[in-house]
C-alpha cells in the first residue's frame, strides 16, 4: 500500500515505530519473565528442597534428643531392666504418649524383641529394621523412615537403654501422616507429598500436602517420572516443577513447585504491561494524528495557495502561518507571489503596450477585440502617417518617435471609450470604433485627419504631417481581428494610392488572405493537372481595323473555384519564385500557337508577359531562341511584354537581357505605362518597340479630362520616339473611336473581346473582319 | 600356631618349672599390642576350699567419677560407696548380679552393700550419667586388676591348679577359662584381648551451673 498523503505516512511511521519498539519491550519482558519465572521455580525448588532436608535433619535430632531424654528416664530404665514383659510393655505405652510416639518397640542388645506396642504378645523375633539397629550400635542412635506392618509411613528413632551400660534399645516410631507433610509443605513453601515406590514399578502415595483430587492424579502422574532429576508434571491442568528426595530405601518425598503460582505475579504484570502498550498506541496514534494535521494543515494551505497562483490569482495573499519553518516558508512563498505579480504586471505592459507612445501594441489590440461582447458591431480603421520615412530619414529617428509620441496623445485625446486606438508598428495606427458604421467611421476618420493637419512643432521645427485611413467594418468586412486589419490596411494602402485619405475596405476589395495561401500551395499541383490555360486577347490595329496581335493570358481552370484570373495568383507566384516555372511554360505555348496560327495562315503579333524574375533569368535569351528555331517562328511575330518596375529591380542586367531579345528580333513592349515613376527619358534608352497605356487612364479616358490629357500626352511622345502605343482597358466603342482620333496605334480591351480560348480566336477574327466591314461599308 | 597360643604355651612352661606358694603375673594387652588397663585376672582353685573373704571394698564418687573404675571382689564381699564430692549422687545397678539403688546420699551410705552371687556389676549414678563403674565379682579370693602398664600381680597364690579368667568391662567376647598350674616359681603371663574403647560419656565442668 503506497501512503500518498504525508499525513498517513507520518502517522504510519510514528505508530509503527511505537508498535515495533512496544513489541520488542514486550517480548524482552515475556522472554525475560519466563526465564526468571523459570530460575525462580528451580531456585525456589532448591531452597524448598534443603529446607526441607534440614528440617528432616532437625525433626530427626530432636526426636533423637527427646528419645535419649526419655530412654536416660530412671523409672523407665529400671523397668526395662527388670525385664518384666507386662511392665516394660506398660511402660513404653507409657512413655510413648509422653514423648508422642505411635510405636515403641524395645529391643534387647543382640537385636531381639522385647516389646512392642503393636503386638500386645510378646514376640520372639528379632527386631524388623536390622540395619537401623547396626547404624545405632555403631553411632549410638539411628532413624529413619520405614513403612511398618500397618502400612503407615513412620520416622523411627532408634535409641540405647544405658544403665550405665547398654541394656536395651528403644525404637520410637512418629507417623508420617498428611499433617506431617502440610506442615512441612507449610515451611517450605512446597508441595510435599511420600510416595513408595514398589520394586514391582508401582507407586504409593503415603501421604501429601495435595487435596484429596490432585492425589490420585498425583500417584499416575509419578509413574513419569524418573530419577530424582528436576522435571515438570502436569497435574489436573496445573503444572508442577518436581524434585524427589529419597527418604529411604524405596520412600521418597516428593516437592513440588506450582508453576501458575509463581507465574501469577508475572501473569498480571504482562497484562499491566499490555494495558499500557494498547493504551500508548492508541494515545500515539491521537497525538500522531493531531500532529500530522498540525503540519498538513499549513502545507494544504500553501498547497491552496500555490494553486492560485498557478491559475494567475495573485490578489489572496497566502495565509499567515504560525512562525515555525513552515511559516516562514509561507511568507516567502506570498513575497514570491507579490513579485511575481508585480513582474507579471511589468511584462503584461510589455506585452500589450507600445513602449513608445504608451498606446496599447498590436497584441493588446487584438486581445481587446477578442474581449469584445458577442454580437457587438463596429468599425476597424487603420491610419498611415504619410511621408513619415521621409521625416524619419531626413530629421533623424529620435523626431520621428517624438512626432510620434505627439500623434499618438492627440490620437488618444479624440478616440474615448468605448473606442480604442493602438499603434500597430511603425507609423500605423488602428482604431476600433465602437458600434460605428460606415457613416461615422467617415466622420471619425476625418476627425482623424483633421486632428493631423494640425501641424506639430518639434524644436522650433514645423512639421505638416497627414495620414491615410483604411476602414473595415465588422462583421461585413471580416469576422476576426487579423482580417479586419489586413483589409483595413488593403484598403489605407488604396486611399494612399489614390491620395484618397480614406477608403473602405468594402470598396477596395480584397481576397482573404487564407484563400491566397491555399492558391499558392495548390499551383503546383495545377500546374502538374493541366489546370493552367491560355488565353488570348485580340489587339485592334486602330488605323486598319484589323487584328494584328493577341496577348496570351494565363488563366487557371480551379477544379473548385472555376476560373481565377491572373491577378489573383501571378503577383504570389512572382514573390515565391513560382513564376520561373510557370514562365518556360507560357512562352512555350505562346511559340507553339504563334507557330501554328501562322502555319494557318493567321499573322498575328502574338504577346506574352514578362516578370522582373524571368528578366534576370541568364537562360531566359538562350530558352527564347531555341523555342523560335524549334517552332520555325520568326523572332518578330513574337512580342514580350515588360512592367515599368520590372525593369527596376537590376536595371542593368535587365537591360542587358532586353539588348540580346532585340538583337534576335523579338518586339518589346512596356506594359502598364503610368503606373510606375519610370520617365519617357528613360524609357528612350530602351531597345523596346512599344508602350502600353495603363487601363486606369485609359478606362476613364472619356470622363476624366486629366487622364484624357495623359493618355494624349503620352501617345504624342510616344510617337515622338518612335514608339507605337497600345491603350489598355479600351471598353466602349466610344474610347475606341477617342482613341482612333487621337492616334492611339493599337487598343485592347473588353470593348472589342475579352480573352478566349486559342481555338476560338480563328473563328473570332474570322467573324470579326466580317462584322468590321459590314460595318465599315 | 596362632601368636595367642604360642604366648600360653610358653606360659605352661614357666609355670610348670615352679611349685610350692607362687605368685602370678599378667601382661594384658590388646590386639594392637598396647597394655590394657582394668583388665580382671582371676585365678579359681580347680579343687579345695576357697578361704572367706575377709576384705572390704569401696567404691569412691571422686570428682563426679567412680573411682576406681572396676572393682574385683570375692563373692560376699561388702562394698562401700562413700561420696568424697561436696554434691549427692545416686548410686544404682540394674545388673541381675546385684539390683541395688542408693537414693540421692551425701558421705558415707548409710549400708555398705552385699555382693553375695558371682558376676558383672554395672554401676552408675543415675544424676550422673557419665558415671560408670564395674564390679566383678568372683568365687575366688585371688585376682588382680591391670594396672596402665597392663601387668597384673597375683601374690601368694599356694601351688595348685587354678582355672584362669580374663574379664573386662568392655571386652568384644569372653575369654575362655585356662586351666593354670601354681608352683613355687612365680608364673607370668601374657594374655590379649579385644575391647570397645571406652566412649566418654559428655561430662560437664563444675564450675558450670548448668548441670
Amino acid at each position: 500500500m503506497i501512503l500518498r498523503s504525508l499525513q498517513q505516512r507520518i502517522v504510519a511511521v510514528f505508530v509503527g515505530l511505537l508498535v515495533l519498539v512496544m513489541a520488542l519491550i514486550v517480548t524482552v519482558v515475556t522472554s525475560s519473565n519466563q526465564r526468571i519465572v523459570a530460575s525462580e521455580m528451580t531456585r525456589e525448588l532448591a531452597v524448598g528442597t534443603h529446607v526441607f532436608k534440614r528440617l528432616i535433619e532437625q525433626n530427626q535430632r530432636q526426636l533423637e534428643t527427646a528419645a535419649t531424654v526419655l530412654s536416660g528416664d530412671f523409672a523407665f530404665r529400671e523397668a526395662i531392666a527388670t525385664q518384666d514383659k507386662a511392665t516394660v510393655h506398660s511402660v513404653i505405652r507409657n512413655h510413648g504418649l509422653r514423648i508422642g510416639a505411635q510405636v515403641m518397640i524395645v529391643v534387647n542388645p543382640d537385636g531381639q524383641l522385647i516389646a512392642d506396642t503393636q503386638q500386645a504378645a510378646a514376640p520372639s523375633r528379632s527386631f524388623q529394621f536390622p540395619d537401623l539397629l547396626a547404624s545405632a550400635q555403631s553411632a549410638g542412635t539411628s532413624s529413619g523412615f520405614r513403612q511398618m506392618q500397618d502400612g503407615f509411613l513412620y520416622q523411627i528413632v532408634l535409641v540405647p537403654i544405658l544403665a550405665p551400660k547398654l541394656i536395651a534399645w528403644v525404637a520410637m516410631g512418629f507417623q508420617v501422616d498428611d499433617k506431617w507433610a502440610l506442615d512441612l509443605s507449610d515451611m517450605t513453601g512446597l508441595t510435599v507429598s511420600v510416595v513408595r515406590r514398589h520394586p514391582s514399578g508401582g507407586a504409593a502415595l503415603l501421604a501429601s500436602s495435595l487435596d484429596q483430587a490432585k492425589r490420585a492424579v498425583l500417584a499416575e502422574a509419578l509413574l513419569e517420572l524418573s530419577g530424582d532429576s528436576n522435571q515438570i508434571l502436569s497435574i489436573a491442568e496445573e503444572h508442577y516443577q518436581t524434585l524427589q528426595v529419597p527418604l529411604g530405601q524405596d520412600v521418597s518425598v516428593v516437592l513440588q513447585r506450582s508453576l501458575e503460582q509463581a507465574q501469577a505475579p508475572f501473569r498480571s504484570l504482562q497484562r499491566d504491561l499490555l494495558m499500557i502498550v494498547l493504551a500508548g498506541i492508541v494515545l500515539f496514534i491521537l497525538g500522531s494524528v493531531m500532529l500530522a494535521r498540525q503540519i498538513v494543515r499549513p502545507v494544504n494551505a500553501l498547497s491552496a495557495a500555490a494553486h492560485r497562483i498557478e491559475a494567475g490569482d495573485y490578489s489572496q495573499p497566502v495565509p499567515s502561518l504560525p512562525p515555525d519553518e513552515i511559516g516562514q516558508l509561507a511568507l516567502s512563498f506570498d513575497h514570491m507571489r507579490e513579485r511575481i505579480a508585480s513582474r507579471e504586471e511589468k511584462i503584461l505592459r510589455l506585452a500589450y503596450e507600445d513602449t513608445l507612445t504608451g498606446l496599447p501594441n498590436r497584441t493588446r489590440f487584438l486581445e481587446l477585440f477578442g474581449q469584445l461582447p458577442a454580437g457587438s458591431k463596429g468599425a476597424v480603421a487603420v491610419l498611415d502617417i504619410d511621408r513619415f520615412a521621409l521625416i524619419n530619414n531626413a530629421l533623424g529617428h529620435p523626431v520621428g518617435d517624438r512626432l510620434l509620441v505627439e500623434i499618438g496623445l492627440r490620437l488618444r485625446q479624440i478616440t474615448t471609450a468605448p473606442h480604442f486606438v493602438a499603434r500597430l508598428w511603425g507609423d500605423e495606427f488602428a482604431f476600433w470604433l465602437q458600434g460605428a458604421d460606415k457613416e461615422a467611421a467617415s466622420v471619425l476618420a476625418r476627425r482623424v485627419l483633421a486632428t493631423l493637419r494640425d501641424p506639430i512643432t518639434l524644436d522650433d521645427q514645423r512639421l505638416d504631417v497627414g495620414g491615410s485611413l483604411g476602414i473595415a467594418l465588422y462583421p461585413q468586412d471580416g469576422s476576426d481581428a487579423t482580417t479586419l486589419l489586413r483589409r483595413a490596411e488593403f484598403a489605407m494602402a488604396a486611399a494612399k494610392r489614390r491620395r484618397n485619405s480614406f477608403a473602405f475596405a468594402a470598396d477596395s476589395g480584397t481576397e482573404p488572405a487564407h484563400e491566397q495561401l491555399s492558391l499558392i500551395g495548390e499551383m503546383r499541383e495545377a500546374m502538374a493537372r493541366h489546370e493552367f490555360v491560355l488565353h488570348f486577347q485580340p489587339k485592334l490595329d486602330l488605323a486598319s481595323r484589323e487584328i494584328t496581335g493577341a496577348e496570351a493570358l494565363m488563366r487557371w481552370l480551379h477544379p473548385s473555384r472555376g476560373m481565377i484570373p491572373p491577378v489573383r495568383f501571378i503577383p504570389f507566384a512572382e514573390q515565391t519564385g513560382f513564376i520561373l516555372e510557370i514562365t518556360p511554360w507560357l512562352l512555350e505555348r505562346v511559340i507553339e500557337q504563334a507557330a501554328r496560327w501562322r502555319r494557318e495562315g493567321l499573322s498575328l503579333l502574338v504577346s506574352a508577359n514578362l516578370s522582373a524574375l524571368d528578366l534576370l533569368n541568364p537562360k531566359l535569351v538562350g530558352h527564347i531562341n531555341g523555342l523560335l528555331e524549334q517552332h520555325d517562328l520568326p523572332a518578330s511575330h513574337l512580342c514580350l511584354e515588360i512592367t515599368e518596375s520590372a525593369l527596376m529591380l537590376e536595371p542593368e542586367l535587365a537591360l542587358e537581357h532586353l539588348i540580346e531579345l532585340s538583337a534576335l528580333g523579338v518586339k518589346l513592349s512596356i506594359d502598364d505605362y503610368g503606373s510606375g515613376q519610370a520617365s519617357l527619358a528613360y524609357l528612350k534608352t530602351l531597345p523596346v518597340d512599344e508602350l502600353k497605356i495603363d487601363q486606369a487612364f485609359v478606362t476613364s479616358v472619356t470622363d476624366s479630362p486629366k487622364n484624357s490629357a495623359i493618355v494624349r500626352s503620352t501617345i504624342l511622345l510616344s510617337h515622338e520616339l518612335g514608339l507605337t502605343v497600345t491603350a489598355e482597358g479600351a471598353e466602349t466603342p466610344d474610347d475606341l473611336s477617342w482613341l482612333t482620333n487621337k492616334g492611339c496605334d493599337v487598343a485592347q480591351g473588353y470593348g472589342i473581346a475579352r480573352p478566349m480560348p486559342a481555338d476560338k480566336l480563328p473563328d473570332w477574327i474570322a467573324a470579326f473582319s466580317a462584322r468590321d466591314s459590314v460595318k465599315s461599308t | 600356631m596362632t601368636r595367642a597360643s604360642i604366648a600360653w604355651f610358653a606360659a605352661f612352661l614357666f609355670v610348670c618349672a615352679s611349685a610350692g606358694a607362687g605368685s602370678l603375673e599378667a601382661t594384658v594387652s590388646m590386639p594392637d599390642g598396647k597394655p590394657l588397663e582394668d583388665a580382671a585376672v582371676v585365678i579359681e582353685p580347680v579343687s579345695g576350699v576357697v578361704p572367706k573373704p575377709h576384705r572390704t571394698a569401696a567404691v569412691e564418687q571422686r570428682n563426679r567419677e567412680f573411682v576406681p573404675y572396676v572393682t574385683i571382689v570375692q563373692t560376699g564381699t561388702m562394698v562401700e560407696f562413700p561420696n568424697r564430692d561436696p554434691l549427692k549422687h545416686h548410686v544404682y545397678s540394674f545388673s541381675p548380679t546385684k539390683l541395688f539403688e542408693i537414693k540421692l546420699y551425701a558421705g558415707k551410705p548409710m549400708q555398705p552393700v552385699l555382693f553375695d552371687k558371682p558376676g558383672e556389676v554395672a554401676v552408675g549414678c543415675n544424676i550422673h550419667d557419665w558415671m560408670e563403674a564395674y564390679i566383678l565379682v568372683v568365687n575366688s579370693p585371688y585376682f588382680a586388676k591391670t594396672s596402665r602398664n597392663g601387668k597384673a600381680l597375683i601374690r601368694d597364690v599356694p601351688a595348685g591348679h587354678y582355672r584362669l579368667r580374663l574379664w573386662h568391662p568392655r571386652q568384644k567376647v569372653e575369654t575362655p577359662l585356662r586351666d593354670i598350674e601354681v608352683g613355687a616359681a612365680p608364673v607370668r603371663l601374657a594374655m590379649q584381648t579385644a575391647v570397645t574403647p571406652r566412649v566418654s560419656k559428655p561430662k560437664p565442668p563444675v564450675e558450670s551451673d548448668k548441670y
